[in-house]
């Protein structure tokens, strides 16, 4: 009796989760096979492809540009992880603190999740203007730090950290909500047990909050990794000199000497970084 | 060790005052119980102590430090938990030395008292687990272990044995007991069970409302029961109150006649100054006449109709009506009364108490201890 329950429930499971196998293998999986197919042809714009072998990788792996982007890549991705989780969490603790206007306060941080990418690039574009922008302004005209106005965003090597800031800010909201949602739930005897075991402030920090925000921690950590290895809009729209990976590859496919294949590689290539890069994250920081 | 001195302190939250006016004195080694109702001011009084509440008046001393300026993590106090609060990712093991490792101590010592702690609370096999995989008794077990293993200079109890079955509360009660008793602990212990306070406290404090009612050991909180608050929250089933009218030297209601020259420490002036009062008779000072040995001082209730009996085992409760009240007696297993018969209760006379009909129903006379 109960056996043909769990079978028929099987069986039923099976046909609810079966629409949701087709979309993803037509917009995940297939992708991803074509796209390993497409990294050993020579991709013509008309579509006419030739059989290169490796070729796509081995000239990949001598393009010294292809070496920049990773650098890039793994700056960018250090700092705005570091950035965003650092912030989101300062965020969240001060956020869980009692006071007047709390509640308008938590949402206001919200806001520049919200904001559309390309209105707030355009902000930011104006406030590094090396003219009018106000940041040129205070720090040279105000505050005499410097007397050449700089173009932080159109230099490459400052855009990046102009770039890193742009995603720091656009972001911790999502840490800072994840945090601040556990932390509500982290019981207050804890603390009060902590107090009494002798510990401070810091200490209770230390010894009750991080630890009880761990896998929340972990998981922004992980998702933000996901995210900006494969973030595009914001650097291309902010500073399209910013070399990331996906610009490099965007650069490769689609601009200049279109080379489908190559691009092909390098995504061929960063996946498999990236699963691994999940997988050993996955089994050792969050234990799964 | 140290004492504990509580004085003229108060709590209030904005205008509300949680506690009023207490004053307290906690003696080195001593076991002080608090108890009263929900909301009377307690579990806060206990938190002033710990410095988890701030104190809105008075002060609090600990041995010779005034402490209360000082925050908790500075005051080496320990407190168990009503919900345990066990830090969850740490093991049975580091719960319990966490605080010890704070205070300073050295490896031999943290290690001695880790075994001497493990091995009292039987928590041996346990040491390397998390608390999640522990029961409700075993969390309990190692907060107190965490508690204990503190070099601490007053213990404080926030109900903790409130969440167990209750087998297991009356164990841990006699552990808590034996614990106190052989590190000569100075410990204040809030609870609403008034078993727990009458086993455990050296001294009892009841309260109500913010206010201390009675302070005394738990004997004289039985016997001697300041108020008619008293008399009723402790003791169970609780006294029995039957309003009388004073006829001369007599007590009269329905047809019985207390003589009260026969009430102990009974002063007949003093009692001319009322109309009515309130006498007091604990349901385990009555007996089935047809079991008392005759006595003088021994008082008939006669044509007495049982309710209700409730077999208890050794004891028995019936249920029957005094003075126009549901009134409860305790009698043991040699008596064979059944419901809806008539019989006789006697009652010791030395055992009865008298309060006045005021508010606050204050005793009259000062009861046999």
């Amino acid at each position: 009796m109960s056996s043909i329950l769990v079978k028929n429930e099987a069986r039923l499971g099976l046909k609810l989760v079966a629409p949701a196998v087709g979309i993803i293998g037509l917009l995940v999986i297939y992708p991803i096979l074509f796209n390993v197919y497409l990294s050993f042809f020579d991709v013509q714009l008309n579509g006419s492809k030739t059989f290169v072998g490796l070729d796509n990788y081995t000239d990949l792996l001598g393009n010294p540009r292809y070496y920049h982007s990773i650098g890039v890549s793994v700056i960018y991705l250090i700092g705005t992880v570091v950035g965003t989780t650092v912030l989101g969490l300062a965020a969240s603790i001060l956020m869980n603190q009692e006071f007047r206007f709390r509640n308008l306060a938590r949402g206001l941080i919200l806001l520049p999740y919200f904001a559309p990418v390309i209105s707030v690039v355009f902000g930011w574009q104006f406030i590094f203007d090396p003219v009018n922008g106000i940041y040129n302004h205070v720090v040279v005209d105000v505050l005499h730090l410097t007397d050449t106005r700089e173009n932080l965003i159109g230099n490459p090597d400052s855009a990046l950290f102009v770039v890193i800031l742009f995603d720091i800010w656009k972001h911790f909201p999502i840490a800072y909500l994840l945090f601040l949602a556990k932390l509500q739930s982290v019981p207050k005897d804890l603390y009060e047990a902590a107090a009494i075991d002798g510990q401070n402030a810091w200490g209770r920090f230390w010894h009750v909050t991080l630890p009880e925000l761990r896998f929340v921690i972990a998981t922004v950590v992980l998702l933000r990794i996901i995210w900006n290895l494969n973030r595009f809009e914001d650097v291309y729209l902010l500073a399209p000199n910013v070399e990331t990976l996906p610009i490099f590859t965007y650069y490769q496919a689609f601009a200049g000497i279109v080379d489908q294949g190559g691009a092909a590689a390098i995504s061929v290539i960063q996946l498999l970084v990236l699963v691994g890069l999940i997988w050993l994250y996955v089994r050792k920081v969050l234990k799964w | 060790m140290s004492s504990v001195i509580l004085r003229n302190v108060n709590k209030s939250y904005g205008n509300l005052p949680i506690v009023k006016n207490l004053n307290l004195e906690v003696k080195d080694g001593e076991f002080v119980v608090l108890v009263g109702p929900s909301g009377c001011g307690k579990s806060t009084t206990l938190r002033m102590v710990a410095g988890l509440e701030d104190i809105t008046q008075g002060d609090i001393q600990i041995g010779q430090r005034a402490i209360n300026d000082l925050p908790p993590h500075k005051r080496n106090i320990a407190m168990v938990f009503q919900n345990y609060a066990l830090y969850p990712h740490m093991s049975v093991r580091e719960n319990i030395v966490f605080g010890l490792k704070k205070s300073g101590a050295d490896a031999e010592t943290i290690k001695q008292k880790l075994a001497d702690v493990s091995e009292m609370l039987k928590l041996d096999d346990y040491l390397d687990r998390k608390p999640a995989d522990l029961s409700g008794g075993q969390r309990q077990r190692v907060a107190m272990g965490r508690a204990l293993a503190r070099d601490a200079d007053v213990y404080l109890f926030d109900e903790p044995l409130s969440n167990l079955d209750a087998k297991l509360r009356h164990h841990m009660r006699s552990e808590i007991a034996r614990i106190q008793h052989q590190y000569n602990m100075t410990a204040i212990y809030v609870t609403h069970d008034q078993i727990e306070a009458m086993t455990l406290g050296d001294r009892v404090v009841v309260m109500r409302d913010g206010i201390v009612e009675q302070v005394g050991t738990p004997m004289d909180i039985y016997l001697q029961p300041t108020n008619t608050f008293v008399a009723t929250f402790i003791g169970s089933p609780a006294m029995n109150l039957f309003e009388a009218t004073i006829d001369g030297d007599d007590l009269v209601f329905d047809q019985y006649r207390i003589p009260a020259s026969k009430i102990a420490n009974v002063d007949l002036h003093d009692l001319g100054s009322h109309d009515t009062v309130l006498v007091g008779i604990r349901p385990d000072f009555f007996e089935d006449s047809a079991l008392s040995s005759p006595s003088d001082n021994l008082f008939e209730f006669n044509d007495i109709q049982v309710d209700l009996v409730e077999n208890l085992g050794f004891d028995k409760e019936i249920m029957f009506k005094l003075g126009g009240e549901d009134a409860k007696a305790r009698l043991d297993l040699r008596s064979h009364v059944k419901r809806q018969e008539h019989i006789s209760l006697s009652v010791d006379l030395n055992r009865v108490l008298l309060f006045d009909t005021s508010p606050q129903g204050m005793l009259i006379n000062a009861g046999e201890v």
